[in-house]
């Protein structure tokens, strides 16, 4: 370990102490204040004017539980005149399972959008499964992390796999993600050569590699089916045969680093030690013994990176910028904005027990989080103390065309498809193929396409969903809302969560009286809600 | 979600949802503040036409995904133990020889400049991807452009109303999209040349479909003005470019079908034969670059057969789109390019494949002032090491954007504000155009 490493270690320490010193633990109202606070002390930014309330509800709805909130639910909020009732919402969504289950896919896209073997696909349901119990019993963090890095098994019965499954089990691949994941230190680009900026170096990655080489992907069977299973060695084993297309279906006792002078050589067998404190297993350990020290070193406090990543990238999603972009490449190179609030909150989150709840609960209760909401120019002036609309992840906007058009897209039928993971084949699926992005790229550099556009405005599903035909959502409302000032309210209640401004009444009466029939203009009002910015982003 | 107290106990008038007016319920139940200001939107994007986009002229990528074998295609070793099974045949040019797999192609070697020399250090199919489809290696913080993307807003013209960069079929992973030129120039994807592209039937008559885009531009106003300006611009030019397609009458391009058979004939059957022709199609329109990817050429097992299915797949229906450019007088300005990220070990494995190998690899150029009938570059008798003329990537990309009259040093700012050029540091191949 060299001597800036020791520092920063120190550093982690230090940090700890000052906050042993704090004693009883704060609440999440007055951690959000010191942190706005800090924030404030640090960048200067003037706030917005707080957002208004169906902006606000809308925004917790689709940032706890993932969807919008329905009309019925925004009447209820408008209509009860407790002044804590926003934060009794959050409480309530907290406390939904639809919480556990849109975090469990926002997770699910951090891990598998960056899968470099295709048929990983398989591990989503069980990873979603893992991941929205822990996140609904409030497992935290520690616990959750830890077990991606120790799990073995079926990885259709184990979703914890999914990193390992991944990565088609390679040791470089894995530690790279559970590095980036975990502790947002991007340390593989010191994979094949010590990087000229970076401290970690080529040696300290392959001690890392070090921890995995007994893990391997193989096929498997289950009643019949086909699987793949994240197996453990912990013997001598001769392959008769290397595995075809580059696989590797069973570990080796040791991770060699590969000479770069020498790449037909078997390399130098190197010792698992954890780069951020320089902890080692010695060789020979048993992988359930290394694993297990990793995790627990990797989540301890005597690593910063791995609370500072969790609590950077959940500012990030919730603000719209985090104190590090991209999220997933932070670390003692990178340069922090109001690094000093981000150690505010990091702190806090360790002393509350890596409880994920809690930071939600902190960072929904700041003025930061509450204000009105504006977007940077260009990518100009991003700061973690300005209020971003966020693009809707594809299970988001999904879920907002459920409310907005009164239907159950999940329960439409699909074209059957033949082949391995056929049964995973579904409406959700083919949506998040056209709508999904990498959550872990900064959200401003995160466009729309013009298939994107197409999909929206002329899939046969849009248009099947859009009509006006008798029995369909759409007619219901003509029905029951003679004024058309009644029914345009409904339509934007649906799809926008507001209420529509003098101009857009105006606007759309205009077109109402312009058009050759009510249901053909109100096919269109909706066609143009559902395909507005404001649709596709959380305000 | 349903909310914590019983919406029925509010309305009891009307139990059903639907039924309720909410702004009346509202006034009833307190009411809220709704301000409303009204304000026009964004302006409209620049118009421009320079010299270059002036000229027609266009690319056509023919991308082997996968890494093809050289051995099996250009750069055959017949004699030698690494060659394997392949032979090699005479071309239309003495002197040249390429595998037997192309036989439709070695009648086009007069148009064709092979390089036999390219080289890179990328063996790992991502890394190599966007290093041959950018032109740069992947880093974290720049977010590069696709080569076809480059092409596209040097040549495209803006107000253009079909796609200015098509890709036809499944690209690999790390194909690279419009990256820090934005949206405007990421591929318009097909996932099959035989179809016409999804979703571009709006079901309804054009004049419906005019007001409906005009309703909803008109309606975007309130988020515009409440802080999703930027937002609403970048919307606005997506969905712009997507109802001008939808609404193209240059949309018939797209369908293959209107050719008439003996043209479609000499290109003959299977995807790639669609792609190639919908290739000249779109090109013919205006399309400054057209991508087509075939593959899996990744044959690490069994190397010779599949490479010779995949050769057939290709060989007909590229001979016969050069010679259509040829005869439409389009081969003089639209550059053909066929390359994948690399090439295939000398070395025959264990189970008749060949594995990854970046040292030492053939690409292909023609049209667009690419002087054909020549082969740049060698390897060894055993397809080894390179022995004459190397051409590292950056320089291959400089000899492309040489060919479209592209200035390779012309200067971008990125996505983090450092310049970046079009083409990394190097040169372009002189004897690609004079000999």
């Amino acid at each position: 370990m060299n001597r800036m490493c020791r520092l920063c270690v120190l550093a982690g320490y230090s940090l700890l102490a000052a906050s042993c010193l704090a004693g009883e633990p704060l609440s999440p109202a007055q951690v959000a204040e010191q942190i706005d606070r800090s924030l404030v002390a640090e960048l200067g930014h003037p706030w917005q004017p707080a957002a208004d309330e169906t902006t606000m509800l809308r925004r917790v709805f689709l940032d706890l539980v993932g969807q919008p909130p329905t009309p019925d639910d925004i009447l209820a909020y408008l209509a009860d005149d407790d002044p804590a009732r926003l934060e009794q919402t959050i409480e309530r969504l907290l406390n939904d399972p639809a919480f556990g289950i849109n975090w469990a896919r926002y997770w699910r896209d951090v891990i598998l959008m960056r899968k470099s073997k295709q048929r990983a696909f398989v591990v989503e349901p069980a990873l979603e499964e893992f991941l929205s119990e822990a996140f609904n019993e409030n497992r935290d963090w520690r616990r959750i992390a830890s077990a991606f890095i120790t799990a073995e098994g079926d990885v259709q019965l184990n979703g914890a796999t999914a990193i390992i499954m991944a990565q088609g089990g390679k040791p470089e691949d894995t530690v790279a993600e559970i590095s980036r994941i975990f502790c947002g230190v991007q340390i593989q680009c010191a994979q094949c050569h010590d990087h000229p900026t970076d401290r970690w170096t080529r040696e300290q990655f392959h001690q890392l590699a070090a921890f995995f080489p007994r893990v391997a992907v193989r096929p498997g069977n289950r009643n019949g089916e086909r699987t793949f299973v994240v197996h453990v060695t912990d013997r001598e084993f001769r392959f008769r045969r290397r595995p075809p297309n580059n696989n590797r279906f069973r570990g080796t006792l040791e991770h060699r680093m590969p000479d770069l002078e020498h790449p037909e050589q078997p390399g130098k067998v190197m010792e698992p030690v954890f780069f951020v404190n320089a902890q080692s297993v010695p060789l020979g350990t048993l992988d359930a013994q290394r694993r297990e020290s990793l995790a627990r070193w990797l989540t301890g406090e005597e690593n910063p990176w791995f609370a500072r990543a969790f609590v950077n990238r959940m500012w990030s999603e919730l603000i719209g910028h985090g104190f590090y972009e991209p999220v997933d490449d932070i670390g003692p190179e990178r340069e922090a904005k109001a690094p000093k609030t981000l150690d505010l909150l990091a702190r806090a989150f360790v002393d509350s027990g890596h409880d994920v709840k809690w930071l939600f609960r902190t960072i929904m209760a700041t003025r930061t989080y509450r204000q009105r909401s504006r977007a940077p120019a260009d990518g100009q002036d991003c700061s973690p103390a300005v209020m971003s609309p966020q693009r809707l992840r594809a299970d988001q906007l999904l879920n907002s065309l459920n409310v907005a058009l009164d239907t159950s897209i999940d329960e439409l039928a699909v074209p059957q498809r033949r082949g391995f993971g056929r049964r995973l084949n579904s409406v959700r699926r083919l949506f998040r193929v056209q709508f999904e992005y990498d959550p872990s790229d900064p959200r401003h550099e995160i466009e729309g396409s013009i298939s994107q556009a197409l999909s929206m405005m002329n899939s046969n599903l849009a248009t099947r969903l859009l009509r006006a035909a008798p029995g369909s959502p759409l007619a219901a409302i003509l029905a029951a809302n003679a004024r058309d000032e009644d029914a345009i309210d409904e339509v934007y209640l649906r799809t926008l969560s507001r209420f529509p401004t003098a101009g857009d009444v105006r606007r759309s009466l205009a077109y109402i009286e312009q058009s050759s029939s009510r249901a053909e203009a109100y096919e269109d009002l909706q066609w143009a809600l559902v395909n507005s910015t404001e649709f596709l982003f959380r305000r | 979600m349903s909310p914590t107290i019983d919406p029925s106990m509010i309305w009891d008038v009307c139990p059903r949802r639907r039924v309720v007016h909410r702004r009346r319920f509202l006034q009833v139940a307190g009411g809220t503040s709704l301000a409303v200001r009204s304000l026009g939107l964004a302006p409209t994007i620049a118009a421009g036409a320079d010299q270059l986009r002036r000229q027609g002229k266009a690319c056509i990528l023919l991308w082997m995904q996968g890494g093809p074998s050289q051995f099996e295609t250009w750069d055959p070793k017949p004699g030698h133990d690494n060659g394997g099974e392949t032979k090699a045949i005479s071309t239309d040019v003495p002197g040249i020889r390429i595998a037997d797999n192309l036989p439709h192609l070695a009648k086009q070697a007069s148009r064709l400049c092979v390089l036999r020399s390219l080289t890179s250090k990328e063996a790992s199919h991502p890394r190599a991807t966007f290093l041959m489809r950018t032109g740069y290696l992947p880093l974290a913080s720049v977010k590069f452009p696709a080569l076809g993307s480059h092409v596209a807003y040097h040549l495209g013209d803006r107000d253009f109303d079909l796609p200015v960069f098509v890709r036809i079929g499944r690209a690999g992973p790390a194909s690279a999209k419009g990256g820090f030129l934005g949206v405007d120039y990421d591929p318009f994807v097909m996932t099959s040349a035989t179809r016409k592209p999804d979703n571009t039937d709006a079901g309804i008559p054009a004049e419906r479909y005019r007001r409906r885009v005009k309703l909803a531009e008109s309606l975007e106003s309130a988020f515009a003005e409440h802080g999703g300006g930027p937002l609403v611009g970048s919307h606005r030019k997506i969905y712009r470019k997507a109802s001008q397609m939808v609404l193209s009458q240059r949309m018939t391009a797209f369908d293959v079908e209107q050719e008439p058979s003996s043209v479609r004939d000499q290109y003959g059957t299977g995807e790639t034969a669609s792609a190639c022709l919908l290739a000249r199609r779109l090109v013919e329109v205006g399309v400054p670059f057209v991508e087509i990817s075939v593959g899996n050429w990744d044959t690490h097992a069994d190397n010779f057969s599949l490479t010779k299915r995949l050769c057939e797949q290709i060989d007909r229906p590229v001979a016969a789109l050069l010679e259509d450019l040829d005869q439409r007088g389009m081969l003089d300005r639209t550059l053909i390019v066929w390359a994948g990220e690399f090439g295939r070990t000398p070395r025959i494995n264990g189970r008749g494949g060949r594995d990854h190998y970046p040292r030492a690899y053939s690409a292909v150029l023609a049209g667009c002032g690419v002087r054909g009938g020549q082969v740049i570059g060698a390897t060894d008798a055993g397809g080894v090491d390179i022995t004459e003329q190397p051409i590292p990537v950056p320089d291959f990309f400089r000899t492309i954007y040489r060919a479209l009259g592209i200035d390779a040093d012309h200067e971008y700012v990125s996505n983090i504000g450092r310049p970046i050029t079009v083409a990394d540091k190097g040169s372009a191949v002189e004897s690609v155009f004079s000999g």
